[in-house]
């Protein structure tokens, strides 16, 4: 019997295994693809084994050279990773002088500075095409500083919990986040039309990610705590805004966008890609507060909060795993649009993000599969380590409140 | 409920304030980008109009629609995606559950066994469609092929052969998608409370049994909700016939709806005709949506019933 | 450390302020938005010459040749300004310039411009609409026909030469007919050796199958329409163009198996990869083939010949485009400028040498242009046989129904017969839509 118990085990191991390679192949071969030379690409029977070459990523940098900041930030990335890892993996007891507050705010500063060196010293892009990315730093060191705060509150707190010190640890990695971004925008600078709409693509999918996460966090709330007339119908009617087909809306969007003049801007395409995803966030997000318990409100409000306050300090820190697999979802929706992008965005234009651009490669001698798997593989990049992080909360964030407990 | 609180107008905003404040924004949203704009196109698509010439639009009443309604090519486009839907949302929802049957047990590097499946999924559909053109080639260093060579005499023509063009479509949004199906179910299966395993397995029930009768009924509201995306995502389909069969090709064997009607709009611009052919499209959905859910509500209430 | 916070954020804020006001230089610039391929790079490369004359920067734009069309008029209809000069097909012409996106030239190139040194069917083909009413929305840039490319290695492998001819019954040498085509198509097909006879244009894409088609279609006798009338049926679906569709979708047993897709890219690319003993491609493209880095195989061993003749008579798709200015543009009178410069003589030699295929009527018939490239010689043979598509405002329909069809025609889900039956009927329905019929 326990033979058989194994021998089961193993067999489904292996299964699991085949359905790995299976769908992992078709990724790995982009990779693959990307560091393959023209030669190596176009054989008639696949090539397994060929010489690594990078030529197609630096198809992707700016022709005029790399801007010698790219190598501080990513300088600074690596250290920021080693910072973090090193207190992680050690307890190391830091002189009172040097506490891991102090460090995280020295390392904060530190970028600031670097971010505004940058903002100082580079030449602005000299092409009337796409907006200037250097005013992209003042944007870094705003994130950085809310971000900070957000992690580490200004007032002082209690002692040296586990807690706090899990928190000062992370201002350590966020250098190395907000640096990532740093270097596409120098290289957006540099005259890189990958890395440009690389950047369009981080701002737009990262803003449309927070506005439709925290817009349909406060509206799930509202419909899963008040009662509200025709409750049914307005969650059906939001839900079925998203049966949309874009091609149906598209066409009064670009007529309105067009005499609005938000064609081909940031503001126009993250506001889209939030309606977009709105709905979806609000029926997985309505799944998930369902399920937190009503008690712990009433305990809130009986101590004296406000509602406001209650859903601060109650409903938010309890539905952080529904945000985190709201988040996955949406980014990963408005990161990869295709359809509005293309007809809402100008070719070389100011909003233009990666997916209608990562397509049109074709050089002199055909496609340029090399230069095409390259970009993709960038591309994938975000999003996979996002997930990655994320991954723990994305099984039990997703529950539509249709699971039972 | 918790509305009625007697002290509640003292702190803040009232219940009702906070309710308006929670909800207005997205119904604000909705409406100005969602409402308004399909007003819009209602009103153009009784218009003979052409976004591309200075003439306004003329008012021709059901004209746009009782042509669209009558031109036999037309219902073979819906055929088409009626076809892709019914065999790619299928594909997805067994390959989706039995992966998610595979990966619910604890094993070493799960979470990232699931991440690296979940991987597709992550692209961007019209990069996967370009790629899988890479992938399906006959021509040269065509992946698929090439590992399917011992077992044909020649290439299949992926992307050429009408009769074999939309299962290549299929495949590749199924390789897409399955992982979404994949990543519902398990979420639904490992929120099945173990005892009820336990309390089987003392009465000796047999594996098909507890999939049966515990598995199954506890899963499928959440597996149906997944459908419900997947058959609304797979009827809006667009990126992977625009570049994999190169705009719906060979000839119209993959041309979908949505593929027509992107061509009838961005590339004839007849604007008003195109916004007719949206809203016949836009009806079907919405029907199809809501018997669904229907459904799905019934089953809910079912299960309500049962526990 | 509070204290030390506070000052640094207010000095973040300071900083902010500061260079948000001080504004980044003001300098002119111009915009130019065409295809993706090697002649807009050499433009580029050619408006550093104007750039450094005026100090104006000059963008080319590219758009990949699939979205082409569809991305230039979805920023027209949006009235996008980002565009200044647009160098559009020449099927474009009745569309922009009835839609108002194009501002009308007529005046100003008969100021500034020697009408008399362009060569005149060009300026007729990419400049003029309505034909023969000497009203200009374009000045042409670049003029393109459609050409073969063949391996003269093997056409001149002695061994292959008697095969052919003991196989055929006349010598092996580029294809002078249609039927030569067919034959040398089939002697070179050999797919246990992974060479095939010929990679053409079949692609559903944009116009690929019927800037393919079309010029096979003329040669054997059947033409789009009456030009006068817009009467199509029993101009398209005759006899003729059943038999000229048939041709063409035979032609595909001696292609490469993915080639139901070629457009020019995969024709390109089959070529350069050694697949085929000839390709069709516009003439502009052929640049890939000589570059040894992108065709290792046969760069040094190509040849090219004009299309060949049908038979009822020899027509050869037109290719090529035409500069205008965009209605929405705010730097017109810069993007005047930089077209009165393009036109001067010196550029143009120089646009010849960098492989830029000239309008300009010297320099395209002086030795400077027919030796700048082993092609230019067949390229210029071509001109009398040049042919376009119609040039309506309705083109783009008109296009979209004969891609549809004449792809299903090649991949059999239709016979060729009522493909060119359904092309007929869904042209009149379009220009009976457009009022072409009301008398």
């Amino acid at each position: 019997m326990r033979h058989r118990k194994n021998f089961v085990h193993y067999l489904i191991l292996a299964l699991i295994a085949v359905a790995v390679l299976v769908y992992i192949t078709p990724i790995y071969w982009i990779l693959a693809t990307s560091l393959k030379t023209l030669s190596d690409i176009t054989t008639k029977l696949p090539k397994f084994v060929f010489d690594i070459s990078l030529e197609n990523y630096q198809k992707l940098m700016p022709s005029e050279g790399v801007p010698g900041v790219t190598y501080l930030f990513l300088g600074e990335v690596v250290v920021g990773l080693l910072l973090f890892g090193f207190f992680s993996l050690f307890n190391v007891r830091l002189p009172r002088a040097l506490s891991l507050r102090n460090l995280g705010f020295i390392w904060n500063s530190f970028f600031i500075l670097t971010c505004l060196y940058s903002f100082l010293t580079l030449p602005p892009l000299r092409s009337r095409l796409q907006t200037d990315a250097r005013f992209n730093f003042l944007l870094l060191i705003v994130c950085t500083i809310i971000a900070y705060l957000l992690i580490v509150p200004w007032r002082k707190t209690g002692g040296l919990t586990s807690q706090t010190a899990k928190k000062q640890r992370l201002t350590l990695v966020l250098p190395s986040v907000f640096g990532t971004i740093a270097i596409c925008v120098a290289l957006a600078n540099g005259g890189s039309k990958y890395f440009y709409q690389l950047l369009n693509s981080i701002i737009i999918g990262g803003g449309s990610t927070i506005l439709a996460v925290g817009l349909g966090t406060l509206a799930a709330y509202a419909f899963s705590r008040f009662d509200i007339a025709g409750k049914d119908d307005l969650l059906f009617f939001i839900l079925s805004t998203r049966m949309l087909p874009p091609v149906v809306v598209v066409i009064p969007i670009y007529l309105m966008y067009s005499a609005l003049g938000l064609r081909d801007t940031h503001f126009g395409l993250i506001l889209l890609y939030t309606t977009f995803n709105v709905s979806f966030a609000v029926w997985l997000m309505k799944g998930f507060i369902d399920e937190i318990p009503k008690e712990y409100e009433d305990a809130a409000l009986v101590d004296g909060y406000s509602r406001f306050q209650t859903f601060l300090k109650v409903i938010l820190p309890q539905s952080v795993t529904g945000i985190a697999a709201t988040a996955v979802f949406c980014l990963i929706t408005a990161w990869n649009e295709f359809a509005f992008a293309l007809v809402l965005t100008e070719v070389g234009g100011r909003a233009v993000t990666a997916p209608p651009s990562i397509t049109s490669a074709t050089g002199s001698t055909g496609m340029d599969w090399g230069k095409i798997a390259a970009g993709t593989f960038v591309f994938l990049l975000p999003v996979a380590v996002f997930t990655f992080l994320m991954r723990s909360h994305l099984l039990r964030g997703v529950t539509f409140g249709a699971v039972k407990k | 409920m918790l509305t009625n609180h007697p002290h509640q107008t003292s702190r803040g905003m009232s219940d009702y304030q906070l309710k308006m404040a929670f909800i207005m924004p997205t119904m604000v949203l909705l409406i100005l980008m969602n409402i308004f704009p399909l007003l819009w196109s209602l009103y153009l698509s009784f218009h003979r109009y052409k976004a591309s010439m200075p003439a306004a639009p003329r008012f021709i009443g059901v004209r746009n629609y009782s042509r669209l309604l009558a031109d036999p090519e037309i219902w073979g486009y819906f055929q088409t995606t009626a076809y892709f839907v019914v065999l790619a949302v299928a594909a997805q929802f067994f390959i989706g559950f039995g992966l998610a049957l595979l990966l619910n047990r604890d094993f070493r590097y799960k979470g990232f066994v699931t991440t690296l499946l979940l991987l597709p999924m992550m692209l961007s559909p019209v990069v996967v469609g370009l790629f899988w053109r890479f992938i399906l080639s006959s021509d040269n260093a065509g992946l698929l092929n090439f590992f399917l060579s011992p077992f044909l005499n020649s290439p299949i023509g992926w992307t050429t052969h009408p009769k074999v063009a939309m299962l290549a479509v299929v495949i590749v949004d199924t390789w897409m998608w399955s992982p979404f199906m994949m990543l519902i179910a398990l979420a639904g299966l490992s929120a099945v409370p173990k005892f009820l395993y336990e309390a089987a397995d003392v009465d000796r029930a047999s594996a098909w049994f507890k999939f049966r009768w515990i598995t199954l009924p506890l899963v499928s509201p959440l597996l149906l909700i997944a459908l419900l995306f997947r058959t609304m995502d797979a009827f809006k389909m667009f990126d992977i016939v625009y570049v994999l069969t190169r705009e719906g090709g060979p000839g119209t064997a993959t041309e979908t709806v949505s593929m027509n009607l992107y061509k009838l709009a961005f590339r004839n611009y007849n604007t008003g005709k195109a916004c007719a052919m949206a809203y016949i499209l836009l009806i079907i959905i919405v029907a199809l949506s809501n018997i669904y859910v229907k459904y799905l509500n019934r089953v809910k209430g079912e299960e309500a019933q049962e526990t | 450390m509070k204290s030390v916070r506070i000052s640094l954020v207010f000095v973040l804020i300071l900083a902010l302020a500061f260079v948000s006001t001080s504004k980044a230089d003001n300098h002119q610039s111009l915009t130019i938005v065409w295809a993706e391929w090697d002649p807009a790079n050499y433009l580029q490369e050619l408006s550093k010459d104007f750039t450094a004359e005026t100090g104006i920067a000059v963008d080319v734009i590219q758009i990949p040749w699939p979205n082409f069309q569809d991305k230039v008029f979805t920023a027209f209809v949006g009235k996008s300004d980002l565009y200044d000069i647009v160098i559009g097909d020449s099927q474009w012409l009745g569309r922009n310039s009835q839609g108002k996106n194009y501002i009308n030239l007529t005046d100003w190139i008969n100021e500034n411009i020697d009408v008399a040194s362009i060569y005149g069917p060009a300026m007729t083909a990419f400049a003029e609409y309505p034909k023969g009413s000497g009203t200009y929305w374009a000045l042409p840039a670049e003029v393109d026909a459609a050409g073969y490319v063949y391996r003269k290695d093997l056409f001149e492998d002695p061994n292959e030469m008697k095969a052919f001819q003991e196989k055929y019954g006349y010598a092996l040498a580029p294809p002078k007919t249609y039927d030569q085509l067919r034959d040398i198509a089939e002697f070179f097909t050999r797919p246990d050796k992974d060479l095939y006879g010929i990679a053409t244009w079949y692609s559903k894409e944009y116009d690929g199958i019927t800037m393919g088609f079309q010029q096979v279609m003329w040669s054997f006798g059947g033409a789009y329409g009456d030009a006068d009338t817009h009467k199509v049926a029993g101009h398209i679906n005759t006899e003729d163009s059943v038999k000229a569709l048939e041709f063409y979708t035979d032609l595909l047993q001696f292609s490469p198996p993915d080639a139901p897709n070629y457009y020019w890219a995969e024709t390109l690319g089959a070529y350069n990869a050694g697949k085929v003993a000839m390709a069709m491609n516009y003439f502009a493209f052929f640049p890939g083939v000589l570059n040894p880095e992108s065709n290792e195989i046969s760069h040094d061993k190509s040849g090219f010949f004009i299309a060949p003749a049908g038979p009822k008579g020899h027509y050869i798709s037109i290719g090529g485009q035409g500069m205008s200015i965009s209605s929405y543009s705010k730097n017109k009178d810069l993007a005047k400028q930089y077209m009165k410069w393009f036109m001067q003589k010196p550029v143009q030699e120089k646009w010849a040498a960098l492989g830029g295929f000239t309008p300009h009527k010297e320099v395209l018939q002086s030795d400077i242009f027919k030796t700048a490239t082993p092609f230019n010689e067949a390229f210029a043979a071509s001109f009398p046989y040049l042919r376009d598509f119609w040039a309506v405002p309705e083109y783009a329909e008109l296009l979209e129904v004969c891609q549809t069809n004449w792809s299903e025609a090649i991949s059999k889900i239709k016979s060729a017969k009522e493909a060119l039956d359904a092309i007929a009927r869904k042209h009149e329905e379009i220009f009976e839509d457009a009022g072409y019929y009301d008398e």
